[in-house]
């Protein structure tokens, strides 16, 4: 027979105004199974816990309900005092009379009522608890970082640099991301390339830093603590032991006229190839691709085609028949840190978007979007910094910027804002009036959104220093007339159509989550927005955890970010991998789901169903261990105890753990028997 | 009068006997499980005598899904061996759905299929009787696999379709469908008040694999087990509901209903609906995924506001 002992709250005024405690406490104690009953101004306070160990002592109570507020605020408090008290503190229940109660109705006595059934439902659902463990996890002290940008760099750097071992994996020959593109970067105008490569630098050469690099992410298996990446290391041609980065493959290769990443397509490079000379490792890649020799071999030829850059090696680092390479990695804690592209607006579109046909992006080599600026704006860049046109190499005296090209358009691009671009168009009109003084700068913007620390300044210098002309509206059309591109445009303040001879026109186009991250989402039972961007656990509270425990966000890949938001929320990454590290175990709530094996016949829909990837199939075996059957298995480490895996068993197999179907179905029974 | 027309003989049967002795005499299967003729028509039966491979018959009377002895639960069946086993179409899905539901190893089982041009509506009949609108079993008309793919041998000669029958199983959903709620609801409430809970739809199907039947359970009682409308009404719609997305339309549960509750009409209406929410129609491919595991990004979700 239980012993339960019913603690009721008056929090103050906050229960008490509206509820009479007293009489909640006194109807109670006549409820079968409750041995002792009484209620006290604020129960959650020292002198409220002791009476709650007391009584636990004297009428050797079996199971404790506290008529309070909700099991967020106190439940852990109570347990707490259950625990020191010698009863197992999952026998503690609240009984949520604050926001379910008090502070939602006005009648006293219809809320009493109310106050009291709810402490029988949670009365009779203590009856049906059992005394239950805390769930132990152990922890693999090594972390992973997915994507090698600003953002990966960082939280790579944070979590080696707190004495852990750090796995940064990025998919390109080089980290440094999009960061590394860039010519200056804004509010300061200090030069990209100077303040990101002694990072990239500095985890390179980090003894606690594993770098892969043309690499991704081919599988993740376990669970906080304890994941099992598989990287798939794609066959990169050249032996990164042997080569010292002298250059001798590349300067031989013919294949030349190949669109280069880092330049935005502006210039050219070789098939095989370092992706510019600050790379890290310094060391080249080949593309197999655009290579005459795998072209050849792709076409069948017997012969190979090429095979002047392994002639041309003295270190023999070049081998063509290198093949993926799968690496398996045990880590932690993951960091995702894939950062984004851009939208390309061109007339053509694959993925079902409408693309901006009318701008010309793509058919013009005038009209160029905000990173080909950047290449054009940077002294490591085709130009060398100077700012000149594609077309034919003019410096243009008049550029046009188009803010929002894809952002905040519901009909023909994304509804959100891309974040970025008000700052950076702003640079970009700078740099240019900085480097062409009689050139004419004029920028078409929906709203300047410049708040960040020393933004708003930055912008408005633009256009009182700089002169940049600001025009508020939008742009319809650009097409080329002769030397010229037609800006047709309108003027909503002045209430009139604009149009402007243009010799350059920079679009600024919306930022989108890189290509993969959906599957890479996938691979990490994460979930990604209807942009694409993946899911952070909590806008406000939780913004750099997942739902998936143990991963976490960094950067871009959550939203539009620049370049002091990924570093912060990099280093927060950094914060949360070094305190999941800082233990041995980590400790989990019971509330798991587990399966009767006596029940279940292993039909494994549960499996089908988990988000979590918490259930798997276990082989069971009878007494001398013959194999005869098997079940599904649910492990307490994933197990996140949403309940989808009780929903679809149709034997009843499954239970959640402090939510078992015995427990609620009391509940309902209590609401309907003592009417 | 003139009853109907005997059916003209199963060219395939000779060769159905061949097979099973063959795979019996090799030892590649240990029993096959098909259909013979009995004193009140055809019936199924196991065979491990090669000698006896003869008594193997295949013709419109063969209603039976004889996938209901693959059921892990009858391990009387199991123990026997490897298991050769004679399959219609519809009896084809069954397998796949066991398949899908980890409930069987392909190995265990060798599948012999055969071509069906429909099925009577009652296999108790001392003579194969040809199939008009009348006799012939409802399902059968629309089959989509009298051709079974997921088999081992498939044999006898390509049959005709079946008949369309005198009402079509849809066209008795739509006329249910068109009733005002009340009326349906006065339908299926004296239907339901005729279940006797003798679970032969449950025990027949071969897709009720639980070893222990929600209905069993408890602690708590979920599902009234007292012949009672309340708790026949629980039975039934979660009996339907768990057969949702994975009933292969064998039409078992209601020949073996022995009080006539018409349960394929609620088979075919959840049938239906799983087909237009989620596009999804049981197939034997057993890697043709169910759907409650199988999310889609253009999965109908307007239920969630």
């Amino acid at each position: 027979m239980s012993r339960i002992g019913v603690f009721v709250c008056h929090c103050g005024e906050n229960i008490g105004r509206t509820v009479d405690c007293a009489a909640v406490a006194e109807a109670l104690k006549d409820h079968p199974g409750v041995a002792h009953s009484e209620d006290y101004k604020y129960m959650c306070s020292d002198p409220g816990q002791a009476l709650v160990k007391k009584a636990i002592e004297e009428h050797n109570l079996t199971g404790v309900v506290v008529a309070a507020c909700s099991p967020h605020m106190h439940e852990k408090t109570f347990r707490r005092a259950c625990d020191q008290a010698g009863l197992n503190k999952f026998m503690c229940e609240m009984a949520n009379i604050r926001e379910h109660c008090s502070w939602i109705h006005e009648d006293r006595e219809d809320a009493t009522a109310k106050a009291i059934d709810i402490g029988r439902t949670i009365i009779e659902k203590v009856k049906h608890n059992r005394p239950l463990e805390v769930i132990k996890i152990p922890v693999t002290k090594r972390a992973m970082v997915i994507g090698g940008g600003i953002a990966g760099i960082q939280a790579a750097l944070d979590i080696a640099d707190g004495g852990h071992e750090v796995v940064l994996v990025e998919k390109e020959a080089s980290i440094g991301g999009h960061m590394s593109q860039l010519s200056e970067t804004f509010p300061t105008l200090d030069c990209s390339q100077c303040i990101l490569t002694p990072r990239m630098v500095e985890a390179y050469q980090h003894p606690n830093i594993k770098l892969h690099t043309w690499s991704e992410i081919e599988k993740v298996d376990g669970y906080i603590g304890n994941f099992e990446v598989t990287v798939r290391k794609k066959a990169r041609s050249v032996d990164l032991d042997l080569c010292n980065g002298c250059g001798d493959c590349w300067a031989v290769c013919p294949s030349k006229r190949i669109p280069s990443e880092f330049d935005a397509g502006l210039s050219n490079r070789t098939a095989i190839y370092v992706p510019f000379p600050q790379a890290v490792p310094n060391q080249p890649v080949l593309d197999r691709e655009n290579c005459t020799l795998f072209k050849g071999r792709a076409k069948g030829l017997k012969k190979d085609a090429c095979g002047k850059c392994k002639d041309a090696c003295l270190k023999n680092a070049i081998d063509y028949d290198t093949e993926d390479e799968f690496v398996v990695e045990e880590v932690g804690a993951i960091v995702v840190a894939t950062g984004y592209k851009l939208y390309d607006v061109g007339r053509e579109q694959p993925e079902g978007l409408k693309g901006y046909g009318e701008y010309g992006y793509g058919e013009d080599p005038d009209i160029i979007d905000g990173l080909q600026f950047e290449r054009i704006a940077s002294a490591s860049g085709p130009t060398g910094g100077e700012i000149l046109r594609p077309s034919d190499g003019k410096e243009p005296k008049t550029v046009v910027f188009v803010h929002c090209v894809g952002s905040r358009d519901i009909d023909k691009g994304m509804a959100y804002c891309s974040k970025i671009c008000c700052m950076y168009n702003a640079k970009h009109a700078m740099l240019y009036k900085h480097k062409v003084h009689d050139g004419r700068a004029v920028a078409f913007y929906m709203d300047i959104r410049a708040n960040g620390k020393g933004y708003d300044e930055f912008s408005r210098r633009a256009i009182e220093e700089d002169h940049a002309e600001y025009v508020r509206g939008r742009v319809s059309r650009i097409f080329r007339d002769g030397d010229k591109l037609k800006v047709w445009g309108f003027d909503t303040l002045n209430d009139e159509q604009v149009i402007i001879d243009a010799d350059m026109v920079v679009l600024a186009t919306a930022i989108r989550p890189n290509d993969g991250v959906k599957e890479l989402a996938q691979k990490l039972s994460c979930s990604v927005d209807v942009d694409g961007f993946i899911n952070e656990a909590h806008p406000k509270l939780r913004p750099v955890e997942t739902n998936t425990a143990g991963v976490f966000l960094a950067g871009a890949c959550q939203a539009p970010r620049d370049i002091p938001d990924a570093v912060a929320m990099a280093s927060a990454t950094g914060a949360k991998v070094l305190s999941l590290f800082s233990t041995d175990e980590l400790e989990r709530e019971p509330a798991v789901a587990v399966v009767d094996e006596r029940t279940c016949i292993g039909c494994m829909r549960c499996a089908l169903v988990c988000p979590y990837g918490a259930i798997e199939q276990r082989e069971i075996c009878t007494v001398d261990g013959q194999v005869c059957g098997h079940t599904a298995y649910v492990n307490p480490g994933v197990c996140q105890g949403c309940g989808t895996c009780q929903a679809v068993c149709l034997s009843n197999s499954i239970d959640l753990q402090t939510f078992t179907d015995e427990q609620v179905y009391s509940e309902i029974n209590a609401l309907c028997m003592w009417e | 009068m003139t009853g109907p027309a005997i059916a003209p003989a199963y060219a395939g049967v000779d060769e159905l006997r061949r097979v099973a002795r063959e795979l019996l005499e090799s030892g590649e299967v240990r029993v096959i499980i098909g259909w013979e003729d009995a004193r009140r028509g055809a019936r199924p039966v196991f065979i491990t005598d090669p000698a006896e491979a003869d008594k193997l018959i295949f013709d419109t009377r063969c209603v039976h899904n004889l996938v209901t002895y693959l059921d892990p639960r009858r391990d009387h069946v199991s123990e026997l061996g490897r298991i050769g086993l004679v399959v219609k179409g519809c009896d084809a899905k069954a397998v796949a759905g066991l398949l899908r539901e980890s409930q069987l190893s392909r190995d265990h089982v060798v599948l012999i299929g055969m071509r069906c041009g429909g099925v009577l509506e009652e296999g108790e009949l001392p003579e194969p009787l040809a199939l008009t609108p009348e006799n012939v079993a409802p399902r059968c008309y629309g089959c989509d696999n009298r051709e079974p793919t997921l088999t081992d041998h498939l044999l006898g000669e390509p049959q005709p379709e079946p008949p369309r029958p005198v009402m079509t199983i849809d066209e008795r959903v739509a006329a249910l469908d068109d009733l005002p709620l009340e009326e349906r609801w006065a339908f299926w409430t004296e239907q339901f008040s005729k279940c006797v809970r003798c679970y032969a739809c449950r025990q027949v199907c071969p897709l009720c694999i639980c070893e222990r039947c929600i209905v069993e359970k408890t602690q708590p009682l979920w599902i009234e087990s007292a012949a009672h409308p309340r708790g026949n009404f629980s039975w039934n719609l979660t009996r339907a509901i768990h057969l949702a997305g994975r009933c292969v339309d064998c039409g078992e549960c209601e020949r073996f209903c022995p009080v006539g509750i018409p349960l394929s009409l609620l088979n075919r209406k959840l049938q239906q609906i799983v087909h237009d929410r989620y596009g999804y129609t049981a197939s034997d491919d057993p890697e043709n995924a169910a759907p409650i595991g199988d999310y889609r990004l253009d999965d109908q979700q307007e239920f969630i506001k």
